[in-house]
């Protein structure tokens, strides 16, 4: 890898106290679980269930969207903190920063204008696949860090 | 047969162990139990908020309440059946797992939650729309709901923390069957004896 950090992760806190990883871990399962949750919503809207509403569900859903996005960006580089070397290596870790990239970027531009603006149904539906599956890549690349 | 054994029948069969062994498989279906969390979780997220008085405010219960109800329902199949092949494949070692356990218990008081609330408060939505207020009851349901979930989560990702030592339980499996063995030789010889 080209990028190796000068740093002993065995005076990080967090590697010196049983409870404080799996705690991490759970707070950033229940803040993806809203993040992603609510976007779904918007998305599934956008495939045409339920009312087709996707602009008013969006306007409804974004603060919970973005408080799960935030405490999910702050639990994140927390739990990297504890071996940073070994996720920067890590092939499934550096797929799923990719993928989170694109999806944070694509949700605040693409998604969000399409969402907003109204387009045929046919664009409705391929944006809201699109997010979709770029939200469960994420999900997919964090989970096999431990298996990679 | 004990409730081991059967495990162990389980995880044996072709399906089961074919995922076990697999390097992909078993990750990418905790991958898809995952997934199934984050996007049908967060609608009983949201479900709960509203009802709380937290979330989509602007928006009449009825209309949450009755528009996420078959998508949580598709979600919940999806993460179920995820879970159960993780299960199968993995028996024994859940069978030893206190988190496994603890979450199943939990998964049992959801189900309890379900059908004590299902008539008194998630059929009644239009009617609390109607009268403008969400009665205490309702308010209730949706923490215990709430807090319900939350400990599936605690105790799902607690279960990849304990990894029961199989090889030395089945080694003192083996040990207790020798002496066993052993003792019953020992009465057969006495037997022998006695003749």
């Amino acid at each position: 890898m080209f990028l190796e950090l000068v740093y002993d992760p065995t005076t990080n806190p967090l590697n010196n106290n049983e409870w404080s990883f799996p705690l991490l871990e759970i707070i950033h399962i229940a803040a993806f679980t809203l993040s992603i949750g609510t976007i779904a919503i918007v998305d599934f809207g956008l495939l045409g269930w339920g009312k087709r509403d996707a602009a008013k569900l969006l306007k409804e859903t974004s603060t919970l969207t973005l408080l799960g996005l935030v405490i999910m960006l702050i639990s994140g580089p927390l739990i990297f903190s504890s071996d940073p070397n070994m996720y920067l290596r890590n092939s499934s870790f550096r797929f799923k920063m990719v993928a989170l990239l694109v999806a944070i970027i694509y949700n605040y531009t693409i998604h969000r204008k399409v969402v907003l603006s109204g387009a045929t149904p046919g664009v409705n539906k391929a944006v809201g696949i699109f997010s979709l599956a770029l939200w469960v890549s994420v999900v997919f690349g964090g989970l096999f860090i431990a298996f990679v | 047969m004990s409730l081991l054994t059967f495990a162990q029948w389980v995880q044996s069969t072709p399906l089961f162990t074919a995922i076990r062994e697999s390097w992909y498989v078993y990750p990418a279906i905790m991958s898809s139990h995952l997934a199934g969390i984050s996007l049908f979780g967060g609608m009983v997220f949201i479900v709960d908020l509203r009802l709380l008085g937290l979330a989509m405010r602007k928006r009449p219960i009825a209309d949450v309440v009755n528009q996420l109800r078959r998508l949580k329902w598709v979600g919940f199949a999806i993460v179920a059946t995820c879970g159960i092949l993780m299960l199968g494949s993995k028996a024994e070692e859940y069978y030893y797992n206190a988190f496994f356990r603890a979450k199943m218990a939990v998964l049992a008081l959801i189900l309890v939650h379900a059908l004590l609330f299902r008539r008194s408060v998630y059929a009644k939505a239009a009617e609390f729309d109607r009268s403008g207020t969400v009665p205490g009851l309702a308010k209730l349901a949706a923490s215990l709901s709430l807090v319900l979930w939350t400990c599936m989560v605690i105790c799902g990702r607690g279960i990849g923390y304990i990894e029961p030592p199989l090889d030395k339980l089945h080694a003192r499996v083996i040990e207790h069957l020798h002496q066993r063995a052993q003792s019953a030789d020992r009465i057969v010889y006495l037997d022998t004896r006695t003749n």
